[in-house]
């Protein structure tokens, strides 16, 4: 099963069997566009975002060495792209709440239990879009199971520690946000 | 407790990294500190909150752009495989004089005695690298066939055209499309890949078995030319059983019995 790895199957794609591209993408798809969605709050714009990493994948195939957790450089990747994406638009990052529940409503029979999904959601939403930045996509990554804090740290450019802490603040600022927003 | 080393310690604990020795120490800690406990409630209630958050399924628009820009990819190497080749075939015809062709010629033959003479390990490379593309489409075929979206699934279909020998596994997961799948053109596309192992007795019977559990009138017209090219025997009791069925579009019904009659 050596051959099926994340790494090995990078290494091919770098070696030029492009196809194995497809089977990348099959696997990392869904974090991707869950990393992007849930710091931005944009359906459409992730989608686009997720299109970028592969075609930056490709492009920047011969930089991969194999050395080192796959998800921890895709992620990395991805960062960059969300990053550069509102530096080179010269846009506000603005965490759209509204998005969101567009998105869920096409799928829900009930219409009370859909308002009260709705009225979380938001909550969320707006809460996440309140806090930094930075601390949001520390959340965002922990919230990935299968992502440990060594690699967090990684995609962060820190330690595995700093990484720890960060997502503690990160939480506590999120808590004050939700009491602030529990006073209106 | 040192602040950094209780917030590591509390990540740990919520992430579910935390052995369980360390998480009785830390529970007992919180019991004698109120003011950590307030904080370790605090993160708790957040971390709740931002573990039941949903995220929605990415469109089927975004695979469909993705493969595109993967084929443009595709076809974009393989022109530049051929421009070098091209490159390569004019530096050649500038050079091949007379006086260079004898040359040439003497270290073809070279290389080609020398080729016969060893025993080749680079065949042996080639076979274990093949086997594994092999491997690895097999694994994309299972992916691509479990997809939601049917034009997911029939480039799944088209991905088991390319195998030279497909395995059990493939056949079996065309045969499951065939007979479960709810898109009558991923059914029939599953068709024409398991027509490229027709030697293979399972996928025979598979197809004869399939018969009675189509309900749609082109696959089994489809299916009904199959077994009249095959001239395969074993399908006409599955095709009379079909004919008793009352629902059965009357035109296909024709086409059956002649089909059947061409069999026999």
């Amino acid at each position: 099963m050596q051959a099926l790895t994340d790494n090995s199957l990078m290494l091919k794609v770098k070696s030029g069997d492009t196809d194995k591209l497809g089977l990348l993408y099959e696997r990392h798809k869904k974090r991707l566009f869950g990393f992007f969605y849930n710091m931005s709050g944009n359906a459409s714009l992730s989608e686009d975002l997720v299109q970028n990493v592969f075609v930056k994948i490709l492009k920047y195939k011969h930089t991969f060495t194999g050395e080192g957790s796959f998800d921890a450089w895709i992620f990395k990747m991805a960062r960059n792209i969300y990053y550069d994406h509102f530096k080179k638009y010269n846009r506000k990052i603005d965490v759209n709440p509204l998005s969101s529940i567009e998105y869920k409503l096409q799928d829900s029979d009930d219409v009370n239990a859909k308002m009260d999904y709705n009225d979380n959601v938001v909550q969320l939403r707006v809460a996440l879009g309140k806090i930094s930045q930075e601390k949001r996509e520390v959340l965002v990554l922990s919230k990935f199971k299968e992502m440990k804090f060594s690699e967090i740290g990684t995609i962060l450019g820190c330690s595995e520690g700093a990484a720890k802490v960060k997502a503690h603040r990160a939480l506590k600022d999120l808590k004050t946000v939700f009491m602030q927003m529990e006073k209106i | 407790m040192e602040k950094k080393k209780f917030e590591m310690l509390a990540m740990e604990y919520l992430s579910g990294t935390m052995g369980s020795e360390e998480r009785i120490e830390f529970d007992k800690f919180l019991k004698t500190s109120p003011e950590h406990l307030q904080e370790f409630n605090d993160i708790h209630y957040a971390w709740s909150q931002i573990e039941s958050m949903e995220t929605p399924e990415p469109s089927e628009e975004m695979d469909s752009r993705f493969y595109e820009m993967l084929h443009a990819q595709k076809s974009k190497t393989s022109e530049g495989h051929k421009n070098i080749g091209e490159k390569i075939m004019s530096v050649l015809s500038g050079i091949l004089r007379p006086q260079l062709a004898y040359g040439l010629i003497l270290l073809c033959i070279g290389l080609g005695v020398g080729y016969f003479m060893k025993s080749n390990p680079g065949i042996e490379t080639t076979t274990v690298v093949n086997e594994e593309t092999e491997e690895i489409r097999g694994e994309l075929v299972l992916t691509l066939l479990e997809q939601p979206s049917a034009n997911k699934r029939l480039q799944g279909v088209s991905e088991a055209n390319k195998f030279k020998k497909a395995n059990d596994k493939v056949i079996k997961a065309l045969l499951e499309t065939l007979n479960n799948d709810p898109n009558v053109n991923v059914r029939l596309a599953a068709i024409e890949s398991l027509t490229n192992y027709l030697d293979n007795p399972i996928v025979r019977e598979g197809l004869v078995q399939s018969i009675v559990k189509q309900e749609s009138p082109i696959v089994q017209v489809t299916l009904a030319d199959l077994m009249v090219a095959l001239q395969e025997k074993k399908s006409v009791e599955p095709f009379k059983k079909l004919i008793r069925t009352k629902e059965l579009d009357k035109s296909v019904k024709e086409k059956l019995e002649t089909s059947i009659h061409s069999i026999i």
